[in-house]
């Protein structure tokens, strides 16, 4: 047969792999200054665009979209054009491609930065950039399927079904988690609220999991793990039959992010259920891809590159087992929230991901360039050190979620919390973050030794940008001969109804798992007492989203005994109907806030700590690793745009009265002056305007609709008075108290009880309501909440409170 | 009061059914299809990708 002659486009294979490294770099390079920032808050530099709330996005962002996607388009670009024999569909959107996708990561990284951000974990973008995504995407996929269309050879391999499917996937998740309402060139409101909106973020961020980390590779390692190991992959069979049930269970299992939250039980029970059922598919892609080395090992040993693929292979292997079991209620308990998930996220990523990443480019790099691997051995030290180092990243990380989980269920005999302050749980574990910051630098430090040996592979090649290959004219079978022809390799040869069948397939799963939704709005019994945020919570709750608090701090409590006695009420579905978007966070670096604003409940902090608190975190408590953020003190709200919110959120059918847009601006300002006051009488000068009464506004907002109104101060204390004597003063119980309270007071009244800001000192004569016995314990028991001080009856044992006074009023006063 | 908010919602349990269901069948269609594929085939096709090396270019020839 005639052959014909192919030119294969390498130039933009090329370019894909300097914007892998350039951007793996960054994104790994981001990595280590959050590591640090966690462990040292200082190297958030008192500046409002570095501190982690802002940066943590940039990292996930720039690991996922700019290094992994580069990554995943250099493989696509290469390994189609060879395997379907024809050049890329259109030169124009391969260029277009590339050239956006870098715009899209550079405006990615600038706003996410500035605070433009929808809080929607790895779909943080704001919606100009999520239509240019959009954009890109169609672009790839036109140019993907329409070189199937143009393709030499009569069937289409494994490795393109999986990219097929990450662009119809990856192009529906886009577009079902990007509804929102814009408000303003780089804002706007989620057209979900609540619960929905976090089934639908979940049901996202989960699949974007699975369609931009597992099926691209799953792709990669089809087609690389072979050519590299120079042998066929173990199973066609086994690929075809992985391949369906992974795409058809992985859009259902989101809900697995959202265990014991407020969402039906159905849901929950839904992604328990088919996160099981993944672990079969995905370990049939681990077993094809590690069978395929079976008597080939000894390469294994001499070639860097297989030693990652192999490293990779085992990691997915891993980590689609933990998966699942992370999904069974009773571990998820402990992995959500905490580290686990961060550990097991990296175990992922860093080996999975990156390992076939790394693979990839050690035998692409050379093939493309004509020549040899500069240096094997610098390869292999790559391979070592960063094995090695996500080990040291990703052991401790797991230490550390179990001694944290550990420590924050335990209880005394008494019954009381044993660490009822978050912090120390927090303190505790901050060594193992020293260790994370040793294994993410060993692990960029073997990514520099990658970048550096292909730069010098690169040199000494030469690569020939219009590769000339030939093919044989591919002859067109026609209409299906049932008994010749299967119906599987019918679907390959039409690669158009393939990606129909694929989208059939995925969108099946999606409806399952979001319809039902729609109905539950309707479902839930709505909270009476829950009100539409004021204009002035309104305002602040924008800033918590834009400063990314939820990266720290979730707002869920969850029905366990342990979360109530620390936090209080549990969180209910019907809470949350006006929030667009949802604020549940999924990392508990600080403490729960969704109680932040129950006067009298264990979490409220009065106007005046949050100022000081705000301003300078390190003050109130030594060893938080919270942010300054005081910038919020010399920033104004923006009051312009304030109507136009009210607007949009009634557009979103919050029930604002109507006209209310109107007169927003006015309520905004009588209560920020309520506020202000409020701080006047602690002896603090604030200006109505500023951000920070309208972040302490919604504070003071969480949880306070489900909350019965706090009885106030003192008239209800008196009738409570129990009569104390005499207080227990052995050097054992003054000891005890001491430590209360270093853990628990010294937030407020200072290490040494002399007072600080406005937080009254213990050490004078000056008592505001009385220093007998009687009066100290009464205090330390009821506290007076709404004046800031806390009642500790809830995590206090009586002895432990008549320790504490003890200590007030015998070893500090002296 | 708004204990009960967690509970289920009737008739909700419809959606998952369906979807089980659907998964199993067309799960069981394709493992007999894949299963009565001829191994022949099967080897053909994924010892084809290896081969890609060996197209000529004028350069290698
Ligand atoms: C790096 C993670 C981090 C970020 C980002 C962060 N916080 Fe915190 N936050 C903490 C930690 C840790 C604590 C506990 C120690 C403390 O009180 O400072 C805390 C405590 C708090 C508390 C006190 C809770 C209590 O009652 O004990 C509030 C309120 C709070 N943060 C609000 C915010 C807000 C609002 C933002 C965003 C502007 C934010 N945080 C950003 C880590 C963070
Ligand atoms: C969140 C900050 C905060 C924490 C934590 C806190 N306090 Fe207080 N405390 C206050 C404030 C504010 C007042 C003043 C209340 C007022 O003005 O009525 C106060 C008042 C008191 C008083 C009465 C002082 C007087 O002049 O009558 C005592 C005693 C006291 N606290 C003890 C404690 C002890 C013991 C702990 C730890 C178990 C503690 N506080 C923890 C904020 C705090």
């Amino acid at each position: 047969m005639e052959d014909q002659k192919v030119i294969y486009d390498n130039k933009t294979v090329k370019l894909f792999i300097l914007a892998t490294l350039v951007w793996g770099i960054v994104g790994v390079l981001v990595g280590v200054v959050i590591a640090l920032q966690l462990r040292f808050p200082a190297f958030n530099f008192g500046l409002e665009f570095t501190t982690f709330g802002r940066v943590r996005p940039v990292h996930t962002n720039a690991i996922i979209f700019a290094f992994v996607g580069n990554a995943i388009f250099a493989g696509v670009y290469y390994s189609m054009q060879r395997l379907l024999k024809t050049r890329m569909f259109s030169d124009l959107l391969s260029k277009f491609h590339f050239w956006t996708w870098q715009l899209i990561i550079v405006l990615a990284a600038v706003t996410l930065l500035l605070g433009f951000t929808t809080s929607k974990e790895y779909a943080e973008l704001e919606w100009p950039i999520d239509i240019l995504i959009a954009l890109v995407w169609i672009a790839f996929g036109v140019n993907m399927i329409g070189t199937t269309v143009i393709r030499r050879v009569q069937h289409i391999y494994a490795a393109i079904w999986w990219y097929i499917a990450t662009f119809v996937g990856v192009a529906i998740l886009h577009v079902v988690n990007s509804f929102e309402l814009p408000i303003s060139l780089f804002k706007s409101y989620s057209l979900y609220s609540g619960a929905q909106d976090a089934v639908v973020q979940w049901w996202y961020g989960h699949n974007a999991v699975a369609f931009f980390l597992t099926t691209p590779f799953l792709g990669l390692m089809y087609y690389y793990l072979p050519k590299a190991a120079e042998r066929p992959i173990y199973s066609y069979k086994l690929s075809i039959i992985h391949f369906w049930s992974l795409i058809f269970l992985y859009m259902w299992a989101g809900p697995h992010h959202l265990l014991y939250q407020a969402l039906p039980d159905w849901a929950q029970a839904l992604g328990v259920t088919f996160s099981i059922m993944l672990i079969a598919p995905s370990w049939g892609g681990m077993i094809n891809g590690l069978l395929t080395l079976r008597g080939a090992w000894d390469k294994v040993r001499d070639k860097a590159e297989l030693k990652f693929l192999v490293v990779a292979v085992t990691a997915y292997g891993m980590s689609t087992f933990e998966g699942p079991m992370m999904s069974i209620k009773f571990v998820n308990q402990l992995t959500h929230f905490t580290d686990w998930t961060i550990g097991h996220v990296h175990i992922a990523g860093m080996a999975w991901n990156g390992g076939i990443v790394f693979g990839m480019l050690y035998w692409l790099v050379p093939k493309l360039f004509r020549t040899k691997l500069y240096s094997e051995k610098l390869a292999n030290a790559h391979f070592w050190i960063a094995t090695l180092g996500i080990l040291i990243y990703a052991i401790p990380l797991y230490w550390s979620a179990v001694t944290q989980w550990l420590m924050l269920r335990e209880y005394t005999p008494e019954g009381f919390l044993a660490y009822p302050n978050f912090l120390e749980t927090l303190t505790q574990i901050l060594p193992m973050y020293t260790f994370r910051i040793l294994g993410g630098t060993m692990f960029m430090i073997g990514f520099l030794l990658m970048v550096f040996n292909l730069a010098k592979t690169m040199k000494a090649g030469s690569m020939v940008a219009q590769e000339e290959a030939y093919a044989p004219v591919l002859v067109e079978l026609g209409a299906r001969d049932p008994k010749k022809e299967g119906m599987h390799r019918f679907l390959e040869r039409k690669s158009v109804r393939f990606s129909i069948v694929a989208f059939i397939v995925l969108a099946i799963g999606g409806a399952v798992e979001i319809i039902p939704m729609t109905f539950v709005k309707s479902n839930v019994p709505t909270i009476e007492a829950v009100k539409p945020y004021t204009p002035l919570e309104l305002a602040g709750r924008d800033i918590y989203v834009s400063e990314g608090c939820y990266n720290c701090h979730s707002q869920m409590v969850r029905p366990f005994r342990w979360e109530t006695d620390r936090y209080g009420e549990y969180s209910k579905i019907g809470e949350f109907v006006y929030d667009h978007p949802f604020q549940w966070g999924s990392r508990r670096t600080g403490p729960d806030l969704a109680r932040a604003g129950v006067v009298g409940g264990p979490m409220y902090k009065n106007a005046a700590w949050h100022y000081n608190h705000f301003m300078d975190p390190q003050k109130m408590n030594e060893q938080s690793i919270m942010p300054k953020y005081s910038w919020l003190a010399e920033k104004d709200i923006d009051l312009d745009i304030i109507p136009v919110k009210i607007r949009a959120m009634q557009k979103l059918g919050v029930p604002y009265p109507d006209g209310f847009d109107k007169i927003a601006v006015d309520d905004l300002k009588k209560q920020a002056s309520g506020i202000v006051a409020d701080l006047k009488a602690s002896g603090i000068t604030a200006d109505p305007n500023k951000q920070i009464i309208a972040m302490i506004a919604y504070m003071h907002k969480l949880g306070r609709d489900i909350s019965t109104p706090a009885v106030n101060d003192s008239t209800n204390m008196a009738t409570a008075k129990v009569v104390v004597e005499t207080l227990p003063t052995t050097p054992a119980d003054l000891n005890s108290g001491k430590e209360i309270f270093g853990k628990l007071c010294a937030s407020c009244h200072g290490p040494e009880g002399k007072g600080q800001a406005t937080f009254p000192n213990l050490t004078d004569d000056v008592w505001i309501h009385g220093g007998t016995p009687t009066d100290v314990v009464n205090t330390i028991t009821n506290g007076y909440p709404v004046k800031g001080m806390l009642p500790f009856k809830s995590q206090l044992s009586d002895q432990q409170i008549k320790q504490v006074a003890s200590f007030i009023l015998n070893s500090l006063k002296k | 009061m708004i204990s009960s908010v967690l509970e289920n919602i009737q008739g909700i349990e419809i959606y998952y059914i369906i979807g089980l269901l659907l998964f199993v069948v067309f799960f069981v269609v394709i493992l007999i299809r894949t299963l009565r594929m001829p191994s022949k085939e099967a080897e053909h096709i994924k010892n084809s990708i290896l081969n890609d090396n060996e197209i000529m270019t004028p350069s290698n020839k």
